[in-house]
């Protein structure tokens, strides 16, 4: 789109560079250690850095509404580098979800509202979408939203128990996806509101934290057009696609530099196990997903920047490509490194975790390979 | 994987308006990309193939068309851009040839590959770094002007991954040397004027240390080219036959004993195709609306296990355009391509083979008996290529070999080969060999 601020490639690389120390710095694997078992799961003072020294959260706000203006090939950069880290990080679900719902919605009271304190890092989102078996689909939202008095005509209410929700414990924003009688629309419910209780789930990636929200005549907000959900959640998705496309390349590279670097060090039968072809093959294999995993999440980025008709296309297709290129790689890595890889110590275990998440977060293979088809129109 | 541009080429701008406003004189622009658009069930030819096995006609017609579009690019400053202007030459950096391919590719321009994949890519290159002055004058000039056409005499029966064990034996007798032995795999060597040969002069010498290459003629005595008919039916390659052929000592390339040398000349100059991107008859198989078409023929547009398939490879379809897109938008800037290419040919190559294979089990029974039905026997003759895409051009096994090595900098597999003299190689079917 035309108001993007495209960023060159040279541009882009030192923004790569940036991010990468700074996460580097800040959370390394320790860190990140720490972090997931504490009870935020995230660290607010790396945030209010990555805010205040970065401007990270506001990267791709639009400058209206007090961000830089930078487009999707600059958030995918920086979540590149997030899921090469590991970063627990209120960012994804702030700045990926809760900022482009808003954006989607096309309610502009409701981003002056809410995007200047995203985009400076004091207003952290949620996107509550999933319910029950997780399915990001429109069809499947029973949550329910009324209007309060007798005309109808008073404030929303909110009922229902919204589930997977990134960041849905710990978010000052509650972005959440509810049915009236003109079907899915998109509310905001604030952190404070009564009638909300949040509960943390027990995830199987413990860097990403996840809660159940539930909600009970809770006071909230329509964003944008009522009934307008459906098409919202489209574009949603889409973008979310490309974003944890983005991340799951940034892990599946760090996964090819850990089986690269131990198969080159780790000596048995008196050779580096790297040079026997069973497992110099496989790590041939991982460079070739991890190739194809960057491409198509730098790609599809760059067609959202462009407005190009066949993102949709590519959106889908690049989640269904680092999907597996990031299962693949977190999963061999293991393989390489044998039974060191199977420790909890080893940090191994951490990248199948995310692997395995991220792989079923928007609904799982079987959801991605339908999406790509419905947006093919076969 | 980060590229480094090539420094020292100053502004491409000033070459790139030139390359357009030669090409905008000469050529007209390729048609829309999405080929799958204009699409119709039924309609037109239903031939999907990967080998273009023409007829000798169609072929010979081909072949002018390229001889006139190199010609062309000659005559106006563009048939060898790197190559040093003695021999007909620009006089230009790899880079500027890069960005001419690049931006041709925009064009619609008859195929050149029959001169310019070995001949001009490979051989070329290899003349000007190793032949003798009178040689270079005799041959350059005309390979690149469109005439003459060169290959590639290297793979043997015995010497296929492993060219450095070539066994086609070269024995000096005087001023001459006496050529004996066989090449196989030998794209255009029914079309070609000259060719470079790999041949054994030292069995007693380690295998990479006792090889020398020569120039032949072609049209020399003893020289005996045979197509060779490959699974699919068709005949795309040869084998050639030297059956004491004598080539002169000035027909040598680079030392005695020291052709290893100079075939890694020949090899460094191989460029990968761009996989996939190449608009060739394949094409149309990966295209979504074509695969789509075929399986709503077929009866199958709701079966889940066959939607599965077409998304999955759909999808690595699409990541494997976007390697493309992004190295050629890259190379048009001027920055040259990193792994993109050899993971692109292997991903080519594993597309095509899914595709074929989903197409032919969705029409079940009318992929192996000719039906009638428009677009379903057809696709037997890509399925017959798709085993010799594994193999081309470095079989997967040798492509993950240099992925691994030289991307990922992994070690070696310890030779046992290369210390011991040639002729105590064992070979294959046999215990140990004698040369």
């Amino acid at each position: 789109m035309s108001d993007v601020v495209e960023l060159s490639d040279a541009e882009l690389d030192e923004l790569r560079s940036t991010v990468r120390s700074f996460l580097e710095s800040k959370s390394p694997e320790d860190a990140v250690r720490k972090v997931m078992e504490s009870e935020s799961r995230y660290d607010p003072q790396v945030w209010a850095q990555m805010a205040d020294q970065l401007r990270l959260p506001g990267l791709a706000i639009p400058e209206a509404y007090g961000g830089d203006g930078f487009g999707q090939a600059a958030l995918g950069v920086v979540l590149e580098e997030m899921g090469r880290a590991l970063a627990c990080s209120p960012f994804f679900a702030t700045v990926v979800l809760g900022a482009q719902a808003l954006l989607a919605s096309g309610d502009t009271d409701a981003c002056a509202r809410h995007l200047p304190g995203i985009a400076a890092g004091t207003t952290t989102a949620a996107l509550a979408v999933a319910e029950r078996t997780g399915a990001w689909d429109p069809e499947e939202i029973t949550t329910r939203a009324v209007r309060r008095g007798e005309d109808g005509s008073g404030e929303w209410e909110l009922t229902g128990t919204k589930s997977f929700v990134i960041d849905g414990a710990s978010a000052d924003l509650l972005l959440v996806m509810a049915r009236t009688t003109a079907g899915p629309s998109l509310f905001t419910v604030d952190r404070g509101a009564p009638d909300l209780t949040a509960e943390p789930m027990e995830t199987l990636d413990a860097t990403r934290a996840m809660a159940r929200l539930r909600l009970d005549g809770t006071p909230a907000t329509l964003v944008g057009t009522e009934g307008a959900g459906g098409p919202l959640l489209a574009r949603v998705l889409d973008l979310t696609a490309v974003g944890l496309a983005a991340e799951q390349a940034g892990g599946a590279a760090r996964c090819l530099e850990s089986s690269t670097e131990y198969a080159g060090t780790r000596v048995q039968f008196g050779r580096p196990i790297g040079s026997f072809q069973a497992v110099k093959h496989k790590c041939a294999d991982i460079l070739v997903q991890v190739e194809l995993a960057q491409a198509a999440a730098r790609e599809s980025a760059r067609l959202a920047d462009l407005g190009d008709d066949g993102f949709p296309v590519a959106a889908a297709a690049a989640h269904m490509t680092c999907s597996r290129a990031y299962m693949f790689a977190a999963s061999e890595n293991i393989q390489v490194h044998g039974g060191i890889g199977f420790t909890w110590e080893h940090f191994a275990h951490l990248y199948f975790r995310r692997a395995k998440s991220s792989q079923l977060l928007l609904g799982g293979p079987s959801a991605s390979r339908e999406r790509l088809l419905e947006r093919l129109g076969i | 994987m980060a590229h480094d541009t090539e420094g020292g080429v100053g502004d491409l701008s000033a070459f790139t308006a030139e390359v357009r406003a030669f090409l905008d004189a000469h050529a007209p622009t390729a048609r829309g990309e999405d080929e799958g658009s204009g699409f119709v069930w039924g309609a037109g030819d239903d031939r999907m193939a990967y080998f273009s096995s023409d007829t000798p006609e169609v072929e010979k017609q081909k072949i002018q068309q390229a001889r006139d579009w190199q010609r062309t690019r000659y005559e106006n400053g563009f048939g060898w851009i790197s190559g040093p202007e003695e021999y007909g030459g620009r006089g230009l950096s790899p880079t500027h040839e890069m960005v001419y391919n690049a931006i041709e590719s925009e064009y619609d321009v008859p195929d050149t590959g029959v001169l310019s994949v070995v001949g001009l890519g490979m051989i070329g290159p290899t003349i000007l770094a190793h032949a003798q002055p009178h040689i270079k004058d005799r041959w350059l000039p005309e390979m690149y002007r469109g005439d003459a056409i060169a290959c590639q005499l290297f793979s043997e029966p015995e010497a296929g991954s492993d060219l450095a064990s070539v066994r086609t034996r070269a024995v000096r007798d005087g001023s001459t040397w006496i050529l004996d032995g066989q090449k196989v795999w030998t794209s255009v060597a029914h079309h070609s004027r000259i060719g470079v040969a790999l041949t054994r002069t030292n069995p007693d010498a380690p295998k990479h240390k006792g090889i020398t290459a020569f120039l032949v003629d072609m049209t020399l005595p003893g020289v005996e080219v045979r197509p060779l008919r490959q699974m699919s039916g068709g005949a795309d390659f040869n084998e050639v036959f030297l059956n004491e052929v004598r080539v002169p000592d000035d027909h040598r390339l680079g030392e005695v004993d020291g052709g290893w040398t100079v075939a890694l000349t020949t090899l460094m100059n191989e460029r990968a195709t761009v996989g996939g991107d190449d608009g060739g008859p394949a094409a149309a198989a990966l295209s979504p609306q074509r695969l789509a078409a075929v399986l709503r023929a077929s009866g199958t547009v709701d079966d889940g296990a066959v939607r599965s398939r077409l998304a999955e490879l759909l999808a690595d379809v699409m990541a494997t355009e976007h390697l493309n897109s992004r190295a050629k938008r890259g190379m048009r800037a001027g920055v040259a391509p990193g792994p993109e290419m050899s993971v692109s040919k292997l991903m080519y190559g594993q597309n095509l083979t899914r595709a074929a294979h989903l197409v032919t089990d969705v029409f079940g029974p009318r992929a192996i008996a000719d039906s009638g039905d428009w677009g379903t026997y057809a696709w037997s003759e890509l399925l017959l290529a798709t085993p010799a895409l594994r193999i081309l051009g470095g079989t997967e096994e040798i492509m993950k070999n240099i992925l691994a090595e030289r991307v990922l900098g992994l070690p070696k597999e310890p030779g046992i080969d290369t210390k011991s003299p040639f002729r105590e190689l064992r070979r294959s079917g046999t215990g140990k060999d004698k040369a």
